[in-house]
């Protein structure tokens, strides 16, 4: 009778403390969904959602590379050549095509002597020439009875002659580094992000990090115990976008960029970053023209796409307007980067 | 037709009525019950209500749990196990155990992380890592256990499995979680597998992303790769109990529970009681991000190796039970 009694109180309870929700948490539709005033996407706009890979174009929306498992979709700014990260079951490889995808072949080897490798997030230069990617080639064969890390390092290869090299070696048991990309016009230079760990006791860190490949220089452009990252380099190559992970969340801010680094900058500049958006956002990328930065943000248990309009003329950037949903509970994969071009 | 005797009997119908009225009353109030316990079955069916029968050797609970109109604080020690195939069901480590204690008065909820590797008195046993304990005695005496060493009272305790993990995250659509550094496994344990044994090799990409059920145990559970392996981890569970609640907040739960809980069935196991449950339900759904403290007692363990040889965690005990009246303040047992 006790147990009847409480079962009844507890539903009065729920019922009457609101115990129904107030929407929020979506479910995923299993497909892309747009708005019904459809925003109008300059040039092309590419995202995966559940693996598979879309274009946004104007208003419309055309899936890709039909039976691949793609993620990390990178272009050139001209949207001639296309790559993406392919995902096996125990590996993945970096597939490069022209711009509908087609023509493509395989950059990057999906097992070595070391066994199985991954590799992810390619990110092209303008002439489509070299291309930048993650990848544990290099790693220590592993076991259960004789672990050995496998962190990804930041690796350039020469698309033509398929000559690869390891430019930034990971620290061991960090997960390695993520996120590279070209700065363009500098095209010795990139940014990407540093895993590490830091504080006491010691905590996750996230560093955005400048390396010259002609000197070798490297310099972290966001202070230890901060968690800073997925950096993206307007096409003029003056700004950075990236994320910053605060208590409230994950906040998208742009800072300028020096024509080079020495040394890690005092103040960091990301001190003195100027946020755009925030809420919890991941992946930005420029439109070609530098126009916008596009993103996903998580929204309702979803993240989408949407475009913030940015003012890059001065010499900081400005938002011009709100930001504008390009999808609507779609479940896109937050974890894959856009990739934009004309 | 002769209607008069309708009309001549007033208070003979008058009393049927009311007889029929009580009568139809009685059935809605046990329409109403049986629906409500139809509808909270599977909800029962994951509470321990079994009284606290004392096991020999182990300690009953410090203190009892404060009445439910008071704002005494109140502490949970969650418990997560393997419990797929490979492991004997009646004996299983607590891989997770982490104290979650919540404090109407201040309206706050700290999560206390316990190390797995921890070196731990356990009451009527020898010494050993605090997640033997769970295996040697069940809850009791994993809460006797965490009593005695860190002088928390544990009013109540909740195990889930780590495979039930994967079906309360996919029930619940999936979590979205800040994923702190790239994750990558070449031996991480497939549960998956026919025998239990096999590896696979995992990654997860560092950043904000939703996880289904099958990536958040391989978020919460993968060690190999993290410099800081079971801190690291705990670290991570942490943020995907918070990523639950925050999925939870935005559910419709009336329609949700009972879903969830036929789902867990021999999953998880807590004893909770409905009201209390409900009442602490109700209570984290009023949450803010602020509200939440996080707390780990790693900048007072060192490792060691223990005399049979295992890789342990020795605590500086009195740098612990100050740490711990810090955060409990005086709600710590003497």
């Amino acid at each position: 009778m006790r147990r009847v009694m409480a079962a009844i109180l507890v539903t009065v309870t729920a019922l009457s403390a609101g115990c129904s929700s107030s929407g929020v948490a979506s479910r995923d539709p299993g497909k892309v969904v747009m708005p019904i005033t459809r925003v109008t996407v300059p040039g092309r706009l590419y995202a995966t959602k559940a693996r598979t890979l879309y274009r946004f174009s104007g208003t419309r929306l055309t899936a890709m590379l039909s039976g691949i498992k793609a993620k990390d979709p990178a272009v050139t700014p001209d949207g001639n050549r296309l790559a993406v990260a392919q995902l096996n079951a125990q590996s993945s490889t970096i597939l490069l095509g022209d711009a509908l995808g087609q023509n493509r072949h395989t950059l990057t080897p999906s097992s070595a002597a070391e066994g199985p490798l991954w590799a992810f997030a390619p990110a092209l230069s303008s002439d489509g020439q070299r291309c930048l990617y993650l990848t544990d080639r290099g790693k220590q064969p592993s076991s259960p009875q004789n672990l050995r890390p496998n962190d990804l390092g930041i690796w350039i290869m020469d698309t033509a002659s398929g000559q690869s090299r390891r430019i930034v070696a990971p620290t061991a048991y960090t997960g390695g580094d993520s996120d590279p990309v070209f700065r363009p016009g500098a095209a010795d230079q990139l940014l990407y992000t540093t895993y590490l760990y830091g504080g006491t006791p010691l905590q996750p860190v996230a560093r955005l990090s400048w390396h010259s490949m002609r000197t070798g220089a490297h310099v972290y452009l966001s202070p230890d115990q901060a968690r800073n990252f997925q950096p993206a380099i307007s096409p003029d190559g003056r700004f950075v976008a990236f994320v910053q992970a605060t208590a409230a969340g994950d906040d998208l801010e742009v800072m300028p960029l020096a024509p080079a680094y020495n040394r890690d900058p005092q103040p960091y500049p990301t001190d003195a970053a100027v946020l755009l958006e925030s809420g919890m956002v991941s992946e930005p990328v420029w439109a070609p023209d530098s126009s916008a930065i596009a993103f996903l943000k998580l929204v309702n248990g979803s993240f989408d796409l949407f475009i913030l309009p940015v003012s890059s003329s001065g010499p900081a950037v400005r938002a011009t307007g709100p930001a504008e949903a390009v999808t609507h509970g779609s479940f896109l994969d937050a974890d894959s980067r856009l990739a934009w071009s004309a | 037709m002769n209607h008069s005797g309708a009309r001549g009997a007033p208070g003979g119908l008058g009393l049927r009525r009311s007889h029929w009225i009580g009568l139809g009353i009685a059935l809605l109030c046990l329409a109403v019950i049986a629906g409500v316990l139809i509808y909270l079955s599977p909800v029962l069916a994951l509470l321990d209500s079994r009284p606290a029968v004392p096991v020999r050797g182990v300690p009953a609970p410090a203190k009892p749990p404060p009445p439910l109109a008071s704002s005494q604080r109140i502490n949970v020690l969650l418990l997560g196990s393997d419990n797929d195939q490979k492991f004997q069901q009646n004996a299983l480590l607590s891989q997770t155990m982490i104290v979650v204690s919540i404090d109407p008065r201040t309206h706050q909820v700290t999560l206390l992380s316990l190390p797995r590797d921890l070196w731990v008195d356990i009451p009527s046993h020898a010494s050993a890592k605090i997640d033997l304990a769970f295996a040697q005695g069940g809850a009791p005496l994993a809460r006797a256990t965490v009593e005695k060493a860190f002088k928390i009272p544990i009013h109540y305790y909740a195990w889930i499995g780590l495979n039930g993990l994967v079906r309360v995250v996919d029930r619940l659509g999936g979590v979205d979680v800040d994923i702190l550094h790239p994750v990558l496994d070449d031996n991480y344990p497939n549960d998956f597998s026919d025998s239990g044994y096999g590896t696979e090799r995992v990654y997860l990409a560092a950043g904000p992303q939703h996880l289904d059920g099958r990536r958040t145990l391989q978020y919460v559970r993968s060690r190999h790769g993290d410099l800081l392996s079971d801190f690291g981890r705990s670290i991570r569970q942490q943020q995907v109990l918070l990523a639950l609640e925050q999925r939870m907040a935005g559910m419709d739960l009336v329609t949700a529970i009972p879903t969830l809980a036929k789902d867990l069935k021999g999953h998880v196991k807590t004893d909770l009681d409905l009201v209390r449950l409900t009442q602490l339900a109700l209570f984290m759904r009023g949450l803010h991000g602020g509200d939440v403290r996080q707390a780990f007692v790693t900048p007072y363990v060192h490792d060691a190796t223990s005399a049979d040889g295992q890789q342990i965690l020795v605590a500086n005990w009195p740098a612990v039970h100050a740490y711990m009246r810090q955060l409990f303040g005086s709600d710590l047992l003497p």
